[in-house]
């Protein structure tokens, strides 16, 4: 069977400095993958090269067995809806200027799954899946704290029904107390929802604490 | 440059048949006679032969020849630069002293005071300022002379008119600048240290004078576009006066001359403020390196610009209520009265029904240049580097100069007006929109949308272009009266509006001649427009106070005669390559920290 994520040798260079040396690794159907290392040691970038908001170097990343690096623009925009990301700071992945109704409903709009009639029935129950009020919706990103933000932005990405989510330290922006709270908010929506994660943190213990398996990088290699 | 030497076959009504005219009014304009003026002008050579015979005229220095004098071109333009550079001079002296006077409060205390009279005094027109002078310390106190060049008496009004405005936008520029350097760290950590407060505040001066030198280009350039309104007024036989004179009667040789003159040394003028700030900064920092932070919001309390703006409005809906071309000869030059509330001109007619109906016309067109302001702001903005090079153009460009320009091009006109002040009033909104493009593609939310799947027309249709659009709108109206003012002088100067339609400037000069005999009418128009520089200057500084959101972007609004430049980011220790690909980067920490002005 392919695992759901399958990364081989990616090479990520930023101008002449390597980044991201030959890192391979799988993530399976509803496996939740920690990748963990200190800062500047590549993990970050990894993600970005994963989701192709980066084009590596070298390397293939097949996802659902379709290699993702050299995918046209337009098809690999469909195939995106099937693999999520949840940034770090969470004001700035979210306008400053729309409602957060608005943005969680974004995926589906741009996706053309939106339907007048049961658009906001979705809208609603993805914010309580994160926790959030129905009032929240109607307020403006700047009006939410951090940790509020974050359970925005994970209803967002949760909108179109992804496989896998790739999560990039999505709590170290966040205060001790909210950590706590996002990573149990992770652990219940991936009980619920099978879906996958890659989980890049420089916490251990709270990797260890959701992940299956947990990797570690150092100066842009993983350590075996 | 190309455009000034094929102004000849730019212009689109004949030149021949003006000229046939203007040298011998009786002969009819047969077609052999227009020909052969074509020949002896050489305009049948076409738009290159043109170009090239003028280029090479240039370089040996030769203008040319006036077409409708006949006199050598060069030996004009030089006579008149001489004048002007002398009025420049004083004029340079007095904004310092005037500039020096409002920025002294700021140097001695470290805050700011009297700000807004001095922002008012800013943007008060020069050639209203001139008529003012004129009328008050030349007619009635009958102190120094009103016109001509013959002694040093001469220079006194024209260097003051000009000199003020100046002076008060220097100043308003240093006392601005000032109290933030003065809140900066380094000032308490130096005053600790024990450190003198002269030292100080030398040190504070030094660290704004970067920031400022800019600027003080701007100021410089300005005076150039000043020049042209304080010689008429004085009837001072400078290169400005010459310049509108040639532009009005289409002697396309000598406008040609008179704006490279003047361009050139706008140009100089901006050129020695760069080198300055290069020794300022020393080579090794970038501009943005040391850009002062924004100003603190001067606080006008909302009532003033809310209390002009119904004195204005009021004004102006009694006076549309009443007819601006009806004539009554029993009134001429009358006084207030029932019947006509603020007199009658020289012609009879009802200066408050020419007052209503001028600033509709003014106003209306002042919005419609805004508008397409707007909208090529929005275009240019997103392509990047394009809007930063039409600035430097435009900023030494003032909006009399194209205004002569195109005058000469498609003749006087209120569409000539409005066009002049277009194509000077974009680059500014333009550089703002490019502000706001840059610092949103540098935001994480961009890349956000990438993930979520969103295409590039959907990123720019319902993110990009709402979050600039709207601030770029709320710029754009925020400089409408200073637009309004830019129209009102070309129609001072006989560039814009033609009688007998009430436009604000044109009222002015038209009543001007009779002010002995009737001041009301000149004063209602010169108190008008003065109350509207009063409010462009209010709703400047309104613009800087409010601020939506925390992440509404900076905003880069200056005064109305200063305009916002484009820095560019800050020096990043990457390479740019990294740069760029980092821009993209969501969870990226310290390099793609946005570039803020």
């Amino acid at each position: 069977m392919t695992p759901l994520l399958d990364v081989r040798d990616l090479v990520v260079r930023y101008g002449t400095r390597q980044v991201v040396d030959r890192v391979s690794f799988t993530v399976g159907a509803g496996e939740a993958v920690g990748l963990v290392g200190p800062s500047g040691c590549g993990k970050s970038t990894t993600a970005l090269a994963v989701l192709r908001l980066l084009q590596p170097a070298a390397g293939t990343v097949r996802f659902a067995g379709v290699d993702l690096t050299h995918l046209p623009e337009r098809e690999l925009r469909r195939l995106r809806p099937r693999f999520q990301p949840v940034f770090q700071d969470p004001h700035g992945a979210l306008s400053p200027r729309r409602r957060i109704r608005d943005q969680i409903a974004e995926p589906l709009r741009v996706h053309g799954r939106w339907s007048r009639a049961d658009g906001p029935a979705r809208v609603d129950e993805l914010m309580e899946r994160v926790g959030l009020s129905p009032a929240h919706g109607l307020r403006l990103p700047h009006e939410l704290s951090g940790g509020q933000c974050q359970r925005v932005v994970i209803a967002r990405a949760l909108a179109t029904r992804p496989e896998l989510l790739v999560l990039d330290e999505p709590t170290s922006a966040l205060d001790p107390s909210l950590r706590a709270e996002i990573l149990n908010l992770l652990m219940d929506l991936r009980a619920s929802l099978r879906v996958g994660f890659l989980l890049i943190s420089h916490d251990h213990a709270a990797v260890r604490h959701v992940s299956d398996r947990v990797l570690t990088m150092r100066d842009g290699r993983l350590i075996p | 440059m190309t455009a000034v030497g094929l102004l000849p076959w730019l212009s689109g009504r004949d030149p021949a048949l003006t000229l046939l005219r203007a040298r011998s009014a009786e002969q009819a304009p047969t077609p052999e006679a227009l020909a052969a003026i074509r020949a002896d002008l050489g305009l049948d050579a076409g738009p290159a032969g043109l170009l090239g015979g003028w280029l090479a005229g240039l370089l040996h220095g030769d203008l040319g020849v006036s077409w409708v004098s006949g006199t050598d071109v060069s030996a004009t333009v030089v006579s008149g630069l001489g004048v002007s550079l002398t009025l420049m001079a004083s004029a340079l002296a007095v904004a310092l002293l005037v500039g020096a006077l409002l920025a002294a409060p700021a140097l001695l205390r470290g805050r700011a005071t009297g700000g807004t009279p001095a922002a008012v005094l800013a943007a008060v027109p020069e050639f209203l300022l001139a008529l003012v002078l004129l009328l008050t310390v030349g007619v009635w106190l009958g102190w120094l002379p009103t016109s001509g060049w013959t002694g040093p008496s001469h220079l006194a009004l024209p260097a003051v008119a000009l000199g003020v405005p100046a002076g008060a936008l220097l100043g308003r520029l240093v006392a601005d600048a000032l109290p933030v350097v003065f809140e900066e760290r380094w000032v308490e950590a130096w005053r600790g240290a024990g450190i003198g407060r002269w030292r100080i505040t030398g040190a504070a001066v030094r660290r704004a004078m970067p920031a400022l030198a800019a600027q003080f280009g701007m100021v410089a350039v300005g005076l150039t576009g000043g020049a042209v309104a304080v010689e008429t007024v004085f009837a001072v036989p400078g290169i400005g006066r010459t310049a509108l004179g040639a532009a009005t009667s289409q002697d396309l040789p000598l406008l040609q001359g008179c704006v490279l003159a003047l361009l050139g040394l706008g140009l100089l003028a901006g050129a020695s403020a760069a080198l300055v700030r290069r020794r300022l900064l020393g080579p090794a920092l970038r501009e943005a390196g040391l850009a002062l932070p924004a100003p603190r919001p001067r606080r006008i309390p909302l009532a003033v610009p809310v209390a002009l703006a119904v004195v204005l409005a009021g004004a102006v809906w009694w006076g549309l209520l009443r007819d601006p071309y009806a004539v009554d000869v029993a009134a001429r030059l009358a006084g207030p009265s029932r019947a006509h509330p603020l007199g009658a001109d020289a012609l009879g007619r009802d200066v408050l029904a020419r007052l209503g109906h001028g600033a509709a016309a003014t106003v209306g067109t002042a919005a419609a240049v805004t508008a397409a302001g707007w909208l090529i702001a929005l275009v240019l903005g997103f392509v990047p580097g394009v809007a930063a090079g039409f600035s430097d153009v435009a900023n030494a460009l003032p909006p009399v100069l194209t205004g002569m320009l195109v005058a000469a091009v498609t003749g006087p006109g209120s569409g000539t007006a409005a066009l002049a002040v277009t194509l000077v009033s974009w680059p500014p909104l333009a550089a703002h929109a490019a502000a706001l493009v840059q610092e949103i593609r540098a935001s994480r939310f961009l890349s956000a949308q990438r993930a979520i799947g969103a295409g590039p027309l959907w990123v720019w249709t319902r993110h990009v272009l709402p979050s600039v659009a709207g601030p770029v709108a709320r710029h754009a109206v925020l400089r409408l009266p200073g637009i309004a003012l830019a129209l009102a002088s070309l129609g001072f100067l006989g560039l814009g509006a033609r009688p007998p339609s009430p436009e604000w400037g044109l009222l002015l000069d038209e009543s001007a001649d009779y002010v002995e005999r009737a001041p009301v009418p000149a004063l209602a128009p010169a108190v008008a427009l003065a109350l509207l520089a009063a409010l462009a200057v209010c709703l400047s500084s309104l613009g800087t106070t409010r601020r939506t959101g925390p992440r509404s972007p900076g905003s880069v609004l200056a005064s109305m005669k200063v305009r916002p430049r484009v820095l560019p980011p800050a020096p990043s220790p990457v390479s740019p390559s990294v740069r760029c690909s980092r821009s993209v980067a969501p969870g990226g920490r310290s390099a793609d920290r946005l570039p803020r002005r």
